[in-house]
């Protein structure tokens, strides 16, 4: 068995939401040292356990707390009860274009965001080339990114962030990487990382035939609680068995 | 021992993060000007000259060096101390996307703006000595200690700029305030006047202003003048607390940040 990398124990995320504020509702509570937010549970009493190497797809509806369970496991937020811990350097496949300076040109963004993913300056030089050909955009690399189509921009993110040696990557809903050419070799990478079974994998989705060719195992996510773990196809005939509610 | 290593972590392992953030900052704020870099010059230069006219001609108020040159030493480093707070205030906010995706040290944020506007006073120091001795003013031999002096003013800005980055991502009032507290700041600084105006009376109040000891070290240091060392001494004590305060209320609040941007 693998050592487990990502272990939630009965973890419980509860966000401040705040409400409408005017000066006249704020100043009271202040004075009386009460937060106005109030509170909204995101995931509820939530454990599970993902293995070195595992690729593990987060399904649910809307709202139900797959994307805090990868702000959680990306270690920018921090559960209000219970405990996680996560091993390994983390590459988060979500808004890939988030560490970008549109007034900077195609390198200088690669050694910007490889720094911003925890790569050293040694690793990124000995990266850049496999980045730029991964990328495909030779002729763009001296040109700031704002002239970038989205496309463009999403393949250089999208290089970056494979090539940093993560230990686990975070791959949020439709990864949605340029067009159907580039698209396809990117899920070709992504197939390629699993298959080598050294990296694991948290795939959020609704989208049943891509969780079903990458995941091993799925956790199926209702209103954040965890209320099944399984193989996809299984998982997947719970989901759609749902009770249909409207927001 | 682990405050310690938290407190060097942006030195330590972070060291590349911040200077790629720095540098973005630099070569973002120029690619899109004209005489880019040239402004870290005219923008003082311009504020020298209209102060010159108002302070000098207008109001004519006794310095003992001419007034410029009196204005140089005191204006560069209260340039660097604003914009550093209000680039920092701002930065968190600005990075919000970043603040939800990928985990690093936050402080590196704020500290990356800090940097940046500090590179812009050493050029603007070195460009502003070389005008200096071209005009004939001559600097004293004791101008080194402007270095020391400058790392006192750095924990104090640091402090500073902590605590608006991570107030201002709670509530955007707080980049309004700052602008306001600023602007009060400079008027009861020693940085458009020279403190020997200051009415006896007040002068012990005035001088708790951590600005008023470091101002007038720089003016000592490069003009060779007598050191007023407790006022310095002050200094230094409230901006090693004032840093030491806004660390550790950065990092208390940085568990929430991605939660309320």
């Amino acid at each position: 068995m693998k050592p487990v990398v990502t272990k939630f124990s009965q973890v419980t995320k509860i966000y401040p939401v705040q409400q409408e504020r005017t000066l006249k509702d704020v100043i009271p509570q202040l004075l009386r040292l009460k937060p106005w937010a109030v509170p909204q549970a995101s995931l509820k009493d939530v454990s599970f356990e993902i293995n070195q190497g595992e690729s593990v797809g987060i399904v649910g509806r809307n709202g139900a707390g797959k994307s805090t369970t990868l702000k959680l496991i990306a270690g920018v937020t921090y559960p209000t009860q219970g405990s996680l811990e996560v091993t390994g350097r983390i590459a988060p496949l979500i808004e890939l274009t988030a560490g970008f300076h549109h007034e900077l040109n195609g390198f200088e963004n690669i050694f910007l965001n490889g720094a911003i993913l925890g790569m050293s300056r040694r690793e990124i030089e000995a990266k850049v080339t496999q980045i730029v050909d991964f990328s495909e955009l030779h002729d763009y690399m001296y040109q700031p990114v704002k002239r970038y189509s989205t496309g463009m921009f999403m393949r250089l993110g999208f290089s970056i962030a494979v090539h940093t040696s993560a230990d686990i990557l975070l791959i949020d809903e439709v990864l949605a990487v340029g067009d159907d050419y580039f698209q396809q070799k990117s899920l070709d990478r992504l197939e390629k990382i699993r298959q080598d079974g050294q990296v694991t994998t948290v795939f959020v989705s609704h989208d049943q035939r891509s969780v079903e060719r990458f995941c091993d195992r799925s956790l199926l996510l209702v209103d954040g609680q965890l209320v099944a773990a399984g193989p996809p196809a299984q998982i997947f005939k719970q989901y759609h068995r749902l009770p249909n509610k409207s927001f | 021992m682990l405050f310690i290593h938290q407190l060097l972590l942006p030195l330590t392992e972070y060291r590349y993060l911040w200077r790629q953030l720095t540098q973005r900052d630099i070569k973002a704020r120029y690619k899109q000007s004209i005489i880019g870099y040239a402004w870290i010059i005219l923008n003082p230069l311009s504020q020298i000259l209209v102060y010159t006219f108002v302070f000098s001609i207008v109001f004519r108020f006794p310095t003992d060096i001419p007034y410029p040159v009196f204005l140089f030493a005191g204006l560069l480093p209260w340039i660097f101390m604003q914009n550093s707070v209000m680039a920092a205030t701002n930065s968190l906010v600005n990075s919000a996307a970043l603040l939800k995706k990928v985990q690093f040290p936050r402080e590196v944020i704020p500290y990356a703006a800090v940097g940046s506007k500090l590179i812009d006073l050493l050029f603007s120091w070195v460009i502003f000595a070389v005008l200096l001795m071209f005009f004939g003013v001559k600097l004293a031999a004791t101008s080194w200690l402007i270095l020391p002096l400058l790392v006192i003013q750095l924990l104090l800005t640091v402090g500073i700029s902590l605590i608006g980055a991570a107030a201002n991502l709670f509530y955007r009032d707080s980049q309004y305030l700052i602008n306001l507290l600023l602007l009060l700041w400079l008027y009861m600084s020693p940085v458009v006047y020279p403190v020997s105006m200051v009415p006896p009376q007040f002068l012990w109040y005035y001088k708790l202003n951590p600005l008023v000891g470091i101002l007038e070290g720089y003016r000592s240091a490069l003009f060779n003048q007598p050191f007023e060392t407790n006022i310095i001494g002050w200094s230094a004590g409230v901006s090693i607390i004032v840093f030491l305060g806004g660390f550790v209320l950065f990092k208390r609040s940085e568990r929430y940040f991605a939660d309320i941007v």
